[in-house]
């Protein structure tokens, strides 16, 4: 084959060229520790990197939903510890009222108790979270009592997308909690207590003990729902803060670069490109000789 | 030997020092032209004199040769127009992969992933202005990336249009250009010229016209050439025929072969190469495909999340609005999306909740919008599975159109050093050859004088 001068510039250009788009390519992906910086790097990575970058966008949204919602929870479930406790001393006030020895006197002491703690209950069933009144359901704006302790909310529960299936409800009913028709109506057991003491009315605070027990034991079921609700949502958030530092774990196998192989790869194409230079060099240096 | 010989020798060296002058004369015509670029080498061609039938050993200029092979000029051609074609189209599949490119924070994943994220946070707090407001951001968001990927789209397809039309104009201009040469070329060799240098001229606009449109060449009569385009004749001896652009009715581009005074023939489906092939490929097939499909995507997620805000309730107890005005069909959706003006900076009209009875804070609506995201749509993919689909498919066209880039850019190199190793000028043969022809003149004017020194002997012998 003839030799001319046309072909030995030419193929030194190309040669150049092309080892040093490669030696290019691989300085990159060394230095940015990027495999697939766009989709026809690699398609099938970047088709994977788009929908897992979905997911994981949509795992970090349900965290984040979590840890909004988790507040309102807590205090649910705080202010029915506090409403249970608050039953446990009006049963033992109702205990302490039933016995026979007590005065008039001192039953009006105990219901001027009983009275207070009536309105400590009814701040703890319009106790505000973030959302509004937290028993409220829907009607978050509508304090969930009024001060006879009428139900003003309704029974819509508050639900929350932290998964693909179907939402979470993560609040608590006031109308199950404080007056659920064929329960107790806590707020109307402690009103009858309180008549009782005030009246010294013996046989009445009898009769009261149960009916508070009764009503503490409602409030205790309901503080465990909504104990129920912050343990499911933590239990998401375990799975979810799993589940996204797989995804992200994943999103880096599939789009980064292997830094000891991408380290390799651009030290042997830099070694190419050196003898790429000195070859071209000679190549050069033949065409540029005086001949003859 | 008489007086005649020496004579007829005197004449045999003036005709060698003018055959090895001519020859020196091409060597340096190749030397100066090593890096003229379609210059092919010319070769001198030496013939003894006859006269009569006698021999006289005399040597005549026969011309010069062109060193050329048609056939790889003819391979050459058809892969310069392969290799423009495969490089016009990745340059334009580039253009699209960087309108996608949600790996360097363009495209439209996040924009789909912040109107859906927005309604996970509506449904923690559907009471809250903010989580509203947000709503109604990244809805407007959404509908503004697909409008900016949709008039990106369309914008690309104008632009490809133009440059169709001024390749054509190039096209033609170059076809005029050729038969002109081809005229030149016939008349120089009828009264019997040197048309090398119109060759050369001639062989450049092929190589030039290769890179706009897949080009084959017939040898005609005189020297001159028919050039075939698109399965059409270009140019046929001195006459062009044009090629003229127009759309069809779907849009897409349409290449007719005129001849004057005639509407044309549509010759689209024969167009295989050059830079015209290319734009026609990624404008009518690639650019129009991530049209649909950017189209078919933004249609179904509006209609979708339509649909569920549609049932819903804002927090003034109102039904019946939707997120988003949408085109009735799929064609340009992408494009005609906007945020409804029924919710347009009312962040009450955002439906959150199921019945009005719970519109102050119920979220059960705002929880099924959000749950949008796993619903399947059109074609059984969810959102975010068809976006991966349509980011996977350019990725994969890009990948092989640039795979194909460098196939047809290294039989293009081969046929190039083909073609050079024929006609290319070697500097070494041109010095081997300067030396030759120096040496030859160099002897022949030994010849002249010593015919001379031998006729002035006898002269001064004669005359004695």
């Amino acid at each position: 084959m003839r030799v001319t001068e046309g072909m030995r510039y030419a193929g030194v250009l190309n040669n150049l060229a092309r080892v040093s788009s490669q030696h290019h390519k691989a300085a990159q992906e060394a230095s940015t520790g990027i495999r697939v910086g766009k989709p026809s790097d690699d398609p099938i990575a970047a088709a994977e990197l788009a929908r897992l970058r979905a997911s994981n966008s949509q795992t970090s949204t349900h965290l984040a939903t979590i840890d909004a919602v988790r507040g309102d929870a807590e205090l649910t479930e705080s202010a029915l510890a506090e409403a249970s406790e608050i039953m446990v001393r009006l049963r033992e006030l109702a205990l302490q009222g039933s016995n026979g020895g007590l005065t008039a006197d001192e039953r009006s002491a105990l219901a001027a108790e009983a009275t207070g703690l009536k309105e400590a209950l009814l701040q703890l069933s319009n106790t505000r979270g973030t959302r509004g009144y937290l028993f409220s359901g829907s009607q978050v704006t509508t304090p969930a009592f009024d001060s006879n302790g009428v139900f003003q909310g309704d029974d819509v529960a508050h639900l929350v997308p932290i998964g693909n299936s179907t939402p979470t409800a993560v609040s608590t009913s006031g109308r199950e909690s404080f007056v659920v028709t064929g329960g107790r109506n806590v707020f109307a057991d402690v009103d009858s207590l309180v008549t009782a003491l005030s009246t010294n009315d013996e046989a009445g605070i009898r009769a009261s003990i149960d009916t508070i027990e009764a009503a503490g034991q409602q409030l205790v079921n309901a503080r465990a729902s909504s104990g129920l609700v912050l343990s499911k949502l933590n239990a998401s958030e375990s799975v979810l803060g799993s589940l996204e530092t797989e995804q992200q774990r994943r999103a880096s196998a599939v789009g980064a670069a292997d830094p000891f192989e991408s380290y390799s790869r651009v030290t042997a194409l830099g070694q190419s490109l050196e003898r790429a230079i000195a070859v071209s060099r000679q190549i050069l240096d033949l065409g540029g000789n005086s001949r003859f | 030997m008489g007086t005649g010989s020496l004579t007829q020798l005197m004449y045999t060296a003036r005709d060698a020092l003018s055959a090895q002058s001519y020859g020196l004369g091409v060597t340096g015509q190749n030397i100066s032209n090593v890096n003229t670029p379609g210059y092919v080498r010319r070769e001198a061609l030496l013939e003894t004199r006859a006269l009569g039938t006698a021999t006289t050993g005399s040597v005549n200029v026969a011309g010069l040769r062109r060193a050329t092979d048609i056939y790889i000029e003819r391979r050459e051609l058809t892969a310069r127009g392969s290799a423009a074609a495969a490089m016009e189209h990745d340059n334009h599949l580039a253009s699209v992969e960087a309108l996608f490119n949600d790996l360097g924070n363009t495209g439209m994943g996040s924009a789909l992933d912040g109107l859906f994220s927005s309604f996970s946070a509506l449904a923690a707090n559907p009471n809250d202005p903010t989580s509203r407001a947000a709503v109604l951001n990244a809805a407007d968001g959404f509908a503004s990336r697909a409008n900016a990927l949709g008039d990106a789209l369309a914008t690309l397809r104008d632009d490809l249009l133009q440059q169709a039309q001024a390749t054509v104009q190039q096209i033609n201009e170059r076809a005029n250009s050729i038969a002109e040469l081809n005229r030149r070329i016939q008349a120089a060799e009828a009264q019997g010229e040197d048309a090398a240098d119109l060759k050369d001229q001639r062989n450049n606009l092929l190589l030039d016209l290769s890179q706009l449109v897949d080009v084959r060449t017939i040898a005609g009569d005189n020297g001159s050439i028919i050039v075939q385009a698109s399965g059409t004749t270009l140019v046929e001896g001195v006459d062009s025929r044009p090629f003229v652009i127009d759309l069809n009715a779907d849009g897409s581009l349409k290449l007719l072969s005129s001849r004057s005074g005639t509407g044309g023939t549509e010759v689209t489906q024969f167009l295989t190469g050059g830079k015209l092939a290319g734009i026609k490929e990624a404008r009518d097939v690639d650019v129009f495909d991530v049209q649909s499909k950017l189209d078919q995507l933004v249609f179904d997620v509006a209609n979708a999340v339509n649909a569920q805000h549609f049932a819903g309730f804002g927090s003034d107890g109102v039904s019946g609005r939707n997120l988003f005005d949408v085109s009735a069909t799929v064609d340009g959706a992408a494009r005609a999306i906007r945020l409804s003006a029924d919710v347009a900076g009312n962040p009450a009209a955002i439906a959150a909740a199921m019945d009005a009875a719970s519109a102050p804070g119920g979220s059960g609506n705002a929880s099924a919008l959000a749950n949008v995201w796993n619903t399947p749509l059109s074609g059984g993919r969810t959102a975010a599975q068809s976006y991966g689909d349509l980011v996977g498919s350019i990725g994969m066209r890009k990948s092989a159109v640039a795979q194909a880039v460098e196939t047809q850019a290294a039989i293009k190199e081969q046929l190039q050093a083909m073609r050079e190793a024929v006609s290319g000028v070697s500097l070494d043969e041109e010095m081997v050859a300067l030396t030759k022809y120096q040496r030859a003149y160099q002897a022949a004017g030994r010849v002249l004088s010593t015919v001379d020194e031998l006729l002035q002997d006898l002269l001064n012998r004669v005359g004695r």
